[in-house]
């Protein structure tokens, strides 16, 4: 009788493998079975709002059908928001399809009244007015509540209205189908801000307090190469809170040359700061599913012109508008902590039930306390001395840059910052591209964004 | 028969179920004719009505094997005649017929254990005529032999011949033989050359879907030998045989042609229109199928290649639902775990069933797991569901088998008797 339990000992383990196998399969059909109708021709999306209820994407629109909302409507978040026809990849909607598949397993694909959507944390009224400010020029701008990490502004030109289709696609604008807040740019003078960090973390508050270099409107550095000033006849001598406010190119140099920044701690500091160095490989920032560029710069050598140049904010020194406002984050709350950015404030299913909430995410200490706050005085003195007659009605921390692209055949121009106001946290990063050719300043892009959003948000 | 009551009302259930599934077929179903799917209705329980009869005259100790196989057999005809609208799937139904005459070959001939294990060369020597028929009928390294319109696949019926082979020669298990300095026991050998070949022709034919029903069966088979009484059982003995099994699988993977390597690595979602094409349709439709289906012969994916057989239960899924195609699931596991409830009675039936057992668990696994994309896809069977002759009768005949562990033979008829029960034993349906 025992060899004929032992063989229905083997047949039991036959039949409990495949059992566990198909209570395996059951789960991930479950679990997958919304991916697997993503991937159909059956498949009914639901709908993405901004934070007041405001339709940005709707899924049950006809290709070409411009008749719904009025013309150009979703222009301003066209290449953030984007949609499901595979042009774009890099968008909110691309990444959370799922989300917005108005499908169950229990119910199948429901044709109408579907309530998958997706809500978002954006301002679609002020996104709008910060679109319209840019005036046909090219560039982006980046708003969020640098306090629970809402991104309220994500407007990027050129860009397109979804609805309109992609039969023109050949004529569209370079860079339309992608939002430049999330594409690493020539961050010019805004990078200063990164160095001024990665020094006051490394030497101590007091001590670069204590420094002080001459400017005579050019530097010639250890290896006999010339960093030259904006300033043709120099600033004279500046401590860090001057060399700031003149965005003094060899002030920098000279700091970097320093024997008391060691160069090792400063590249430490980079990668702390989330620099990829010397071609090392990209990594992403994630944003609900959309990938936003890390930033990344060339660092050999302290006495080396190249070295010098990146840490100033030119050569081959690139950083997202998203980042560059990140950082401002870390600033403005005094913790020298990131608050992470979403766009997702929460996701309901077919039934209009709420699945996911967004939740405040904060990274790791990048620097300390005592360095956020120095630096977060360093840019409000700045900000109320050089600023407050330009961007009025708010107390602002603030720096901004001149970056040159195109081998310095063009240049844009950026303003970083943040409101510090505990009722009106918001960090921004604004890029106006190829400066000389318009009247426009990203000073007044930056008013126009904060007065729409102060009047959305506290009315 | 012991218990009339329970034969009449198991029929009823058999019936009941299949009138539940002809009635989705009429409300829910797609056909263009109403007598299409009459005519489904009246052969479905024209079958089910002559083999109840039909099995008065086989005096056996349980029919529970049976009653299931008739459930399962008309539940395949039943969803392959829905297959993309209703229709009369006259062939399947034809080859369902077939099942059942082999279920019964299968039935007569084993359960005389005793007369069986002295037939065993004969499976031997079934075997190689099979192989050789693999190596010269089928064409350039193929596993199909085609008469005509027909095709027959040669390997299927090396399956039962294989349990056979590890079945009849367990009890020889005691039988060492001292050469050079190791103890050997030839039949063991002759089995571990046997799967070797098989491994061989399989590779050569470019047709490793079936290769794993064959070494489930072989490690059904190793398993109970290791365990056989008297054997010398140790931790030591398991050990190595799952590190010589480790490797042979490594090895397998290094070795492997490329189109198998590929599939080993193949991302279906990335290329949907290639290779990845039928599992990630079967997928789609078995999401869009949901729990209660689309509804008989409403689906789409009988559009796809291979609907009928390598991805039959997501075409079922998708017009019936998953919970009808677990059932469906249940029904054959049920009737291939019967020997759990009810016992074989010897160890050759014993190591006969948990072959069986392993050769179908191993075939639906194939068949489902890989087109759901849980492990690769190969082009196996699902044991009577899936459309195919050769597949369908050597389904029935394996089940034959089994019905023989339940009602088995011991000792030779006196003349002009009829053959015994078992003593002590009540006939169980």
């Amino acid at each position: 009788m025992n060899s004929i339990k032992r063989c229905q000992r083997i047949m039991s383990l036959f039949i409990v493998l495949f059992i566990a196998g198909m209570i395996a399969l059951v789960v991930k059909i479950q679990r997958e079975s919304s991916f697997y109708m993503m991937n159909s021709e059956k498949r009914i999306l639901g709908m993405v709002y901004d934070r007041s209820g405001n339709v940005l994407f709707d899924g049950t629109l006809e290709e070409g059908d411009t008749s719904k909302y009025g013309y150009n409507y979703f222009v301003d978040v066209g290449n953030i928001i984007g949609d499901d026809k595979g042009q774009m990849d890099n968008t909110l909607v691309a990444q959370n399809l799922e989300s917005l598949n108005n499908y169950s397993f229990s119910d199948g694909v429901v044709q109408e009244g579907g309530q998958a959507a997706i809500y978002t944390t954006l301002d679609h009224k002020a996104n709008r007015a910060v679109y319209d400010a840019f005036a046909g020029n090219d560039g982006c701008a980046v708003a969020y509540n640098y306090k629970n990490g809402e991104i309220l502004i994500c407007t990027s030109l050129p860009s397109l209205d979804v609805t309109n289709g992609y039969e023109d696609i050949d004529q569209f604008r370079n860079a339309t189908l992608m939002c430049k807040a999330l594409y690493g740019t020539v961050p010019g003078s805004t990078q200063k801000v990164s160095t001024v960090i990665s020094a006051m973390e490394i030497m101590g508050v007091d001590k670069l307090y204590a420094k002080s270099y001459n400017c005579s409107g050019q530097y010639t550095n250890q290896s006999g190469d010339v960093i030259d000033c904006h300033e043709l006849y120099g600033h004279g001598t500046l401590n860090i809170q001057q060399a700031v406010e003149k965005s003094c190119n060899p002030f920098f140099a000279q700091l970097i040359e320093d024997e008391d920044l060691p160069f090792n701690q400063l590249k430490k500091m980079y990668q702390q700061l989330g620099y990829t160095l010397n071609g090392d490989e990209k990594t992403y920032i994630d944003i609900d599913g959309i990938r936003c560029e890390t930033a990344s710069t060339t660092i050999v050598n302290p006495h080396e012109f190249r070295t010098q140049w990146g840490c100033i904010g030119q050569g081959d020194t690139l950083v997202s508008p998203m980042q560059l406002m990140m950082w401002q984050s870390a600033i403005a709350n005094g913790t020298g902590k990131v608050t992470l950015p979403h766009l997702i404030d929460k996701i309901t299913n077919i039934h209009g039930k709420v699945t996911e909430t967004a939740h405040t995410l904060h990274t790791e200490q990048l620097f300390s306390r005592r360095t956020a706050n120095a630096v977060k005085q360093i840019l409000t003195t700045n900000g109320a001395n050089n600023y407050s007659y330009q961007i009025y009605g708010y107390e602002l921390g603030v720096k901004s840059g001149t970056a040159q692209v195109d081998e310095g055949k063009k240049e844009n121009s950026l303003l970083v910052g943040f409101v510090d106001d505990s009722k009106f946290p918001i960090a921004f990063c604004v890029v106006l591209e190829d400066k000389d050719s318009t009247y426009l300043k990203p000073e007044y892009i930056t008013q126009v964004m904060l007065d729409s959003l102060h009047a959305d948000l506290i009315g | 028969m012991d218990n009339p009551i329970s034969y009449v009302f198991s029929c009823l259930f058999v019936l009941l179920a299949h009138a539940a599934m002809l009635v989705n077929v009429f409300i829910n179903g797609s056909y263009s004719s109403f007598s299409d799917a009459l005519l489904l209705a009246g052969a479905v329980l024209i079958l089910d009505m002559a083999y109840f009869i039909a099995m008065l005259f086989f005096r056996q100790s349980s029919h529970t094997i049976d009653f299931m196989l008739i459930l399962i057999l008309n539940m395949s005809v039943i969803f392959q005649s829905c297959f993309g609208g209703v229709h009369f799937a006259a062939k399947h139904y034809i080859t369902a017929i077939a099942a059942l005459f082999a279920c019964r070959g299968g039935y007569l001939l084993c359960r005389n254990h005793k007369w069986i294990q002295q037939q065993r060369k004969y499976f031997y020597i079934a075997i190689a005529v099979l192989i050789l028929a693999i190596l010269t009928l089928t064409g350039s390294r193929s596993m199909w032999i085609h008469i005509g319109s027909a095709t027959i696949q040669p390997s299927e019926f090396i399956k039962p011949l294989f349990v056979l082979a590890c079945a009849t020669t367990i009890s020889e298990q005691q039988k060492k033989h001292k050469v050079l300095c190791f103890n050997v026991v030839y039949e063991n050998t002759a089995l571990f050359g046997l799967i070797m070949v098989i491994c061989l022709l399989q590779w050569w034919c470019r047709d490793l879907g079936s290769l794993p029903t064959f070494v489930g069966i072989y490690i059904s088979g190793f398993m109970l030998r290791i365990c056989y009484p008297k054997a010398k059982l140790s931790k030591k003995s398991f050990i190595i045989a799952g590190i010589l099994l480790a490797v042979t699988a490594l090895l397998a993977m290094k070795f492997a042609p490329d189109y198998a390597k590929e599939r080993l690595h193949s991302d279906i979602w990335n290329d949907r229109d290639g290779t990845g094409y039928q599992q990630s349709r079967a997928l789609i439709a078995i999401a869009d199928g949901g729990w209660f289906g689309k509804g008989p012969g409403k689906g789409g994916l009988c559009n796809v290649f291979a609907h009928d057989n390598d991805i039959v239960f997501a075409t079922i899924c998708e017009e019936w639902g998953l919970l009808y195609g677990l059932m469906m699931i249940c029904v054959l596991l049920i009737m291939i775990a019967i020997p759990l409830i009810n016992p074989p009675r010897s160890y050759f039936h014993g190591t006969m069933a948990a072959g069986i057992c392993a050769a179908f668990t191993v075939q639906m696994a194939l068949n489902i797991f890989g087109s759901c994309n849980m492990i690769p896809f190969t082009g196996v069977t699902i044991p009577f569901i899936s459309a195919g002759g050769s597949s369908m009768i050597v389904s029935g005949f394996m089940i034959g088998m089994l019905c023989a562990t339940q009602s088995p033979y011991f000792s030779a008829p006196a003349a002009g008797k009829r053959n015994r029960l078992p003593a002590g034993r009540r006939q169980k349906i």
